[in-house]
């Protein structure tokens, strides 16, 4: 019955605000997150990540297509799902503390303590503060304490570190991180940033256009790409699937997924994760590069 | 840096029953100052109109006795005071109980509902272990109740602080004055209900809180309007006769008046008066009427009037919540979460984190 090796899966989802006119915010959609992974969702803005995102913890209900979460319908997966929404809401009324009693309330036999008191304390954060006198780095370590308190088995972040100075991110991302690996949480981390993620993540789900464009373990989508320089009268690139080509007078520099052996005398250079994720962005007619549906990563011919 | 456990529940958490969310904890924290707010409200206007019904009134019946003993010929006193104190806190308490609903309406669509949506809080509660749906019968059923027993407790004052003035104070409210009527009753009540859920569903539909405020006044007055309207037409209204030469008699509350013709049929009343005008008489014969007649409600259909219109309003209020949970349903999705099988498959293991965690 359930799925415990697939933390997130969707398949041909799709979403539409509004009219059966209106445009798609999110279009056959595709794809299977291993349990686990800390994935870095990544696209342009408006690609339909926050969408995905709402998605999945229960409070939008998809247009067409089906998507588990922890193998179960999001509406049932909600006590175990963790969410922060993009400028992380929380009560400005109340206290830290008294947020921190909301979690408790309302989570009941989930709530760890001891664990959203420990991140809070983390920031040197006074308990009797109310949130709204907060700076954006303390209140984004609230919103963390809060949805790490639910010890969530499936942790959804939509642009956490925006708008957080780098300290602060890196402060943030630590302990994020950190409480993660401690109890073997999935988390997907969306950001339109890719540097930002590229330390922490070893999964990429990258959406442009509404739809998956490459999904897979971050060292298996790098092993599979490769830069190359070649001399541009000699160049064939037949046999080879072609993301992105630029020819520069006599010289030709292609990101390419090798279908074979590369001809001695052409120059290659692993990409960048950023580099591979900007080629896929910049050309949209590139074959989408996604893992078959029962593994979890695709082999190349 | 690999784990292979899953959350495990800490000795704290596991500790205690994985019961019910403890949503009125939740609810109280959160709405502390409009609790405040309205319990003070309550109590201001509650004993403003114990004081109306006790003292007030006796002290005002008494300079009515004065006032009407008085002999036009001779000097006499009586306490003009008394008579406009009565007047002014009748007035005021009446006005206050009648704005009662638009008070709840403007927060329930602002604050309770609209702020919620507006700034992604409702969200908030949402992504917690409580369900979309649950989320709104709470914010509906304890407000609900706190607003249907703090508008019980002064309608049911005002009607009693009416009542003993009935009869002794000359120039006292009928009760077929529209403030009086509705402040002395339970409708009343089913205004501050159905003031809660106009404001929770337009809160859903507009989510944001202004509009959301502006909306739930406009619905709610559209509601009183329309059961005061409606009231007189909710019971079966007495027909009274009285001939052309006398013209109307009765008192009440009036539903409709006009002719009665030789064949029984009522018609309007072209409105020319008593018979004693030459013109009028000929008008009547000319229709062939034969008397006046007036359809309407005695005293007695008080409460008859007062609980069909309540039902009509309360019915009102479950097409409000009604709706209210198909706009949340529409927007979240279907299905709540089913009790008890969560734990468990929580507990089955995420298998270990490869690579650069």
């Amino acid at each position: 019955m359930t799925d415990t090796g697939t933390a997130l899966r969707a398949a041909g989802l799709g979403k539409r605000f509004g009219r059966s006119t209106a445009p798609w915010a999110l279009r056959d959609c595709t794809l299977r997150l291993p349990a686990g992974r800390v994935c870095a969702l990544v696209g342009p803005n408006g690609a339909g990540k926050s969408t995905l995102l709402a998605m999945a913890a229960g409070l939008l209900a998809p247009t067409e297509g089906s998507l588990t979460v922890l193998g179960e319908h999001p509406a049932h997966a909600r006590p175990r799902v963790g969410y922060v929404a993009q400028g992380k809401p929380l009560y400005p009324q109340l206290t830290v503390a008294d947020t921190l009693r909301v979690g408790a309330d309302l989570n009941p036999g989930r709530w760890d303590a001891a664990r959203a008191e420990r991140i809070v304390a983390a920031g040197d954060l006074d308990p009797r503060a109310r949130v709204r006198t907060l700076s954006g780095g303390q209140r984004t370590r609230v919103a963390l304490a809060l949805v790490l308190g639910k010890r969530p088995g499936l942790l959804l972040l939509d642009e956490p570190m925006a708008d957080l100075d780098p300290l602060a991110r890196h402060e943030l991302m630590g302990t994020l991180m950190a409480e993660a690996a401690q109890h073997g949480t999935t988390i997907v981390l969306s950001s339109h940033v890719v540097a930002e993620l590229e330390e922490s993540c070893d999964h990429l789900l990258l959406i442009g256009g509404g739809q998956v464009r490459m999904a897979g373990d971050i060292d298996d989508l790098l092993a599979a790409h490769v830069r190359v320089t070649a001399p541009a009268a000699d160049a064939d690139l037949g046999g080879h699937t072609v993301v992105e080509c630029r020819t520069t007078g006599r010289q030709l520099t292609a990101l390419l997924r090798p279908g074979g052996p590369l001809p001695e005398g052409w120059r290659t250079f692993p990409p960048s994760l950023e580099e591979l994720v900007l080629a896929h962005l910049r050309n949209p007619q590139a074959p989408a590069l996604t893992p078959a549906p029962a593994q979890s990563q695709e082999t190349h011919a | 840096m690999t784990t292979t456990t899953a959350p495990a529940p800490t000795a704290q958490a596991a500790g205690r029953p994985a019961g019910r969310p403890r949503l009125v904890p939740w609810l109280l924290r959160l709405h502390r100052p409009a609790l405040y707010v309205w319990a003070g409200l309550v109590l201001v206007l509650a004993a403003a109109l114990a004081w109306l019904w006790g003292p007030l009134t006796d002290a005002a019946a008494a300079a009515w006795r004065q006032y009407d003993a008085c002999d036009m010929n001779t000097r006499c006193s009586y306490d003009q005071d008394a008579i406009l104190r009565y007047k002014d806190v009748y007035g005021y308490t009446t006005f206050a109980v009648t704005a009662l609903p638009f008070v709840v309406a403007a927060w329930s669509g602002a604050a309770l509902f609209g702020r919620e949506l507006e700034n992604g809080t409702a969200r908030l509660a949402w992504v917690q272990s409580v369900s979309p749906a649950r989320w709104l019968a709470a914010k509906l059923a304890l407000p609900a109740l706190l607003v249907a027993g703090g508008t019980g407790v002064l309608v049911t004052l005002h009607h009693l602080a009416w009542t003993a003035g009935r009869g002794r104070i000359d120039t006292a409210k009928p009760w077929t004055d529209d403030l009086t009527l509705h402040a002395g009753g339970p409708t009343t009540v089913a205004f501050a209900l159905a003031g809660l859920t106009a404001g929770a569903l337009v809160a859903l539909l507009s989510r944001r809180a202004l509009p959301a405020l502006a909306l739930a006044l406009c619905v709610t007055g559209a509601v009183r309007a329309a059961a005061s309207w409606a009231l007189p037409h909710l019971w079966p209204a007495v027909v009274h006769r009285s001939g052309l030469g006398t013209g109307y008699t009765s008192g009440g509350l009036e539903v409709e008046h006009g002719l009665i013709t030789t064949g029984g049929a009522h018609i309007a009343d072209p409105g020319c008066g008593p018979t004693t005008i030459e013109e009028c008489r000929r008008l009547y014969a000319d229709l062939h009427a034969t008397a006046f007649y007036t359809r309407t409600h005695p005293y007695s259909h008080y409460w008859p009037l007062q609980l069909t219109t309540t039902a009509l309003v309360l019915a009102l209020t479950g097409l409000f919540v009604l709706a209210a949970f198909r706009v949340l349903r529409r927007t979240t999705g279907p299905a709540a979460p089913a009790a008890g099988d969560t734990r468990a498959e929580a507990a089955k293991g995420t298998p270990a984190r490869a690579g650069r965690a």
